[in-house]
């Protein structure tokens, strides 16, 4: 089988030092790593090498981890095909790796690897030097073998970045390790949230509560009637974004220009068709629709969006933290849809359009049940990742 | 039939910032190209845009000096096109929530009547790099310059409020006066700092519903807005006239032929919000801060100076024009130099000279200390006006003090009577006929007499008291 890496890092590590010392970390080349390649998965970007350190980059490398290398990506980290996010980790090759999360790309990649997934809160690690697609909605996933990794990770990277205007201005995070009592923590189940698992993929949502249930937690049902827009709407606001922002990957200045054109305006439309596969290349027709002919619907769904947040938060306050379904909704292996691949992450995108944080928790070995993925209130990051941690250490893998 | 216009104005101004709207670069254009970048303002890939809060200040204090209403939440959207001088397919520009809302200028309508352009609203925006078009070898090639991409600049947005190009040209006028006030550009047409598009429909006199309208664009000058306005005037009228159908498209225009040509349309659609650059939230206490940094604006200077120094309107309002010119202007008077004589000084020696010279007032070399120095002599006779007119000349190529220069060039006016009077006596011995004219009544002889007791004192003699002299004389004669 061929390497997962797009790029190795030719450098042999630096003297470890630091809390992350002696880590190895695989990015994607969407992330700027001053030197590497980074074509974000992208004909559009085919030549590009970033000149600058991403803020993330900078802070794992003073917290002593040591970059490895850049795994395969999808085009613009949008959907899974073509990524080869977590393999890295299965093989060794790195402690963990940093993954776009667009609509769930993280957690879902989590899933197929076995790993811990985590999509830390909006705005809570810099995007100064990420390459991303969705600028409201991405974030810099991360994959692990623990929760404790993850936290310790997203320590080196969380917080206020002062080239980052785009970061709201939220107080620091307390991401020290927290005790979980069970019997005093509330965990929601929101019941939308299961509609359109097969039986069988119910069957294992309930063994994983049940699980919950016999460490000790108490659960509570909850309901978000509307769940079913979130897909709608990370539809089009999502497309809409990708389409205006994917403007300056026109590849005529990164990518390959083009031959035949009759004049410089042929030659741009002729090299944007050519750079873009064909999933990109119909989500980017689809954002456009939306913002040339159907405004009212994009503004619309912002709307809506709002409205979800809120709702999420209403019912994130009334919990410590929120389960879901993990499921792997896989496309099959036919031509990439837009539908296929709205369908693959039908659990995982509202994370995206709200902003709040999410981890997946792969299930013990040889267990019955399915994974976990659990959600909180925007910045509660240190708290879910407190529960991970409670929760893996119940079942502690024979690693 | 008889048309009306109907005229609106979009005005790009450059701010005068240290530094570019969305980084840290230097806010000059005019330098070697390419020089004045970085990734944001290259807009690589992974680059996130940092608003200035220099930038926002001077574009508030700019909507503030125009009356327009600073509005608490604003933000930016995508303007999405593409074009080689956008690589990156989208202009951030505020578009759904401006900076500005209102304002407006008071004109005068040919008539002189006192009219009120009004502002629709003020938004900021990145300025897009500038194409360089040139010959390599046979092939034609462009060059990209991003020194320019991401200059702040502001958009003003009129009501369509003008109905002859003379009130367009009058509100640029007033426009370019009040934002040089506050300091935030320099409001250049030729040097690009200042960009004025107008649109343009006709309709049959009286009528209200408005036309199709005809946007124009390239004028680089505010004469040329005038005339490019005029132009398409008279182009739309005689096409309606003639039954034709206005469609809405751009012009430019061509000031060698000077008519206005069909240009390709730009694709433009709806913006989006940027969801990068947050949303701008200003407070009262903000908005105030800024209002209290705004300069005594050039209307109220005028009344002003009409009251404090007994100008004419119309002087007070040269003068108020721009800020340097009223400055120098006070600075003059603060030296004890009378109001009247410092503006005809002014505007009729000092100004001309400084154009002539290409220069700027406020960095010239002729000081508002030096330039009082000689008009204090002038005043006192101790020269006279041609001399005074010479040594300011003079000023300009050094810095010696005015009465230096007076002395080495033996500018200094003779006042004593008696050494006049010797003069006097021998113009008077010497010109017979023009005595003879004088006693036959004709009185110009009295100038030619003048004038040549000024040549006798090699134009040092005080004028004023050479007449005195020479009419007590002819008295005693006559
Ligand atoms: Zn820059």
């Amino acid at each position: 089988m061929d390497s997962p890496f797009f790029y190795r890092n030719p450098a042999a590590p630096a003297a470890p030092s630091g809390p992350l010392a002696g880590s190895k970390i695989a990015v994607q080349p969407n992330l700027s790593v001053a030197g590497w390649p980074a074509d974000a998965g992208s004909n559009a970007l085919a030549d590009f090498k970033a000149l600058e350190d991403a803020t993330i980059v900078k802070r794992l490398r003073q917290a002593g981890a040591s970059l490895c290398g850049a795994t395969r990506m999808s085009e613009f980290g949008f959907g899974l095909r073509g990524s080869r996010a977590g393999e890295a980790i299965r093989s060794q090759a790195a402690d963990a790796e940093l993954v776009l999360d667009l609509m769930g790309e993280s957690r879902l990649a989590a899933i197929r690897a076995a790993v811990c997934g985590f999509k830390p809160s909006y705005g809570l690690v810099s995007r100064l030097g990420l390459i991303g697609l969705i600028p409201s909605m991405e974030s810099c996933g991360l994959l692990a073998e623990t929760p404790a990794t993850i936290r310790e990770l997203l320590k080196a990277v969380a917080g206020q970045d002062c080239l980052d205007f785009s970061m709201p201005d939220d107080e620091p995070l307390d991401l020290a390790p927290q005790d979980i009592d069970p019997p005093k923590t509330t965990i929601g189940v929101v019941a939308e949230a299961q509609s359109g698992l097969t039986a069988e993929q119910e069957a294992l949502f309930r063994s994983s509560l049940d699980q919950l249930k016999q460490a000790g937690f108490s659960l509570l049902e909850m309901s978000l009637p509307e769940f079913s827009l979130f897909s709608l709407v990370h539809r089009i606001v999502g497309s809409v974004e990708a389409s205006s922002s994917a403007g300056r990957y026109d590849s005529v200045r990164y990518g390959p220009r083009a031959a035949g054109a009759k004049n410089w305006n042929e030659m741009y439309l002729l090299s944007r068709a050519a750079a873009f596969g064909p999933l990109l290349k119909s989500y980017l027709l689809q954002g456009a629709l939306f913002q040339f002919e159907r405004y009212e619907a994009y503004e619309n769904a912002c709307r809506i969006r709002a409205r979800l947040l809120r709702q999420m938060q209403r019912l994130a306050s009334r919990a410590d933290c929120l389960v879901f379904p993990a499921v792997d909704g896989a496309a099959g292996g036919g031509p990439p849809l837009l539908a296929d691949t709205y369908g693959q992450f039908a659990w995982t995108l509202f994370a995206n359009v709200t902003g709040q944080p999410a981890l997946y928790l792969p299930p013990p070995p040889d267990a019955a049940h399915a994974g976990l993925q659990l959600a909180g209130a925007r910045l509660s990051d240190g708290r879910l990742l407190a529960l991970g941690e409670h929760l893996v250490n119940l079942h502690p893998r024979g690693k | 039939m008889e048309f009306e216009a109907v005229i609106g104005l979009e005005i790009h101004i450059e701010l005068n910032c240290p530094t570019k709207l969305f980084c840290d670069c230097p806010n000059r254009p005019g330098d070697e190209p390419n020089r004045n970048t970085c990734p944001t303002c290259l807009w690589f890939p992974g680059a996130i845009p940092r608003l200035s809060q220099a930038a926002l200040e001077k574009a508030a204090l700019l909507c503030l000096g125009l009356g327009a209403e600073i509005q608490p939440r604003n933000a930016f959207d995508q303007k999405v096109y593409y074009y080689p001088d956008l690589p990156k397919g989208y202009q951030l520009s505020q578009a759904h929530l401006p900076l500005a809302r209102g304002g407006g200028i008071e004109i005068t309508d040919e008539n002189g009547k006192l009219k009120r352009a009004r502002i629709h609203h003020v938004h900021m925006e990145e300025d897009v790099a500038r194409l360089v078009h040139e010959i390599e070898g046979r092939t034609p090639i462009s060059l990209v310059d991003f020194n320019r991409a991401g200059v702040p600049l502001v958009e003003i947005v009129t009501e369509p409020d003008f109905s002859t190009p003379h009130e367009a040209i009058e509100f640029l006028k007033a426009l370019r006066a009040q934002v040089r006030y506050v300091g935030s550009s320099e409001c250049s047409m030729e040097n690009g700092t200042m960009r004025v598009d107008a649109n343009i429909s006709v309709r049959p006199r009286g009528a209200s519903e408005m036309n199709t309208k005809v946007e124009v664009k390239n004028m680089n000058s505010i004469r040329h807005v005038g005339d490019a306005i005029a132009h398409e005037i008279g182009r739309q009228s005689a096409s309606v006239q003639a039954g034709e159908a206005v469609t809405l498209h751009t012009r430019l225009w061509d000031p060698d032929k000077k008519v206005t040509l069909p240009m390709r349309a730009k694709f433009e659609g709806p913006c989006i919000p940027d969801p990068t650059v947050p949303t701008i939230e200003l407070s009262r206490e903000w908005i105030d801060d800024m209002r209290s940094r705004l300069p005594e604006m050039p209307a109220t200077r005028a009344a002003r100076f009409v009251a404090q120094y007994g100008l004419s309107g119309e002087e007070a309002a040269f003068l108020s024009s721009d800020p340097d010119t009223a400055g120098f202007f006070e600075a003059l008077t603060a030296e004890g130099i009378a109001p009247r004589m410092a503006m005809h000084w002014l505007a009729t020696q000092l100004l001309p000279a400084i154009k002539e010279r290409r220069q700027e007032l406020h960095n010239a070399p002729v000081t508002p200390g030096r330039f009082a120095a000689l008009l204090r002599m002038l005043s006192q006779d101790q020269i006279n006006a041609n001399a005074a007119r010479e040594v300011l000349l003079r000023l300009f190529d050094g810095d010696q003090p005015p009465a230096a220069i007076v002395d080495a060039c033996g500018f200094r006016q003779v006042s004593d009577p008696e050494a006049l009077g010797a003069l006097i006596d021998k113009v008077v011995d010497a010109e017979a006929a023009a005595v003879a004219d004088l006693r036959n009544g004709q009185g110009k002889a009295m100038g030619f007499l003048i004038g040549r007791v000024m040549q006798a004192s090699g134009g040092k003699a005080n004028p004023k008291i050479v007449r005195e002299l020479l009419g007590k004389k002819l008295e005693a004669i006559l």
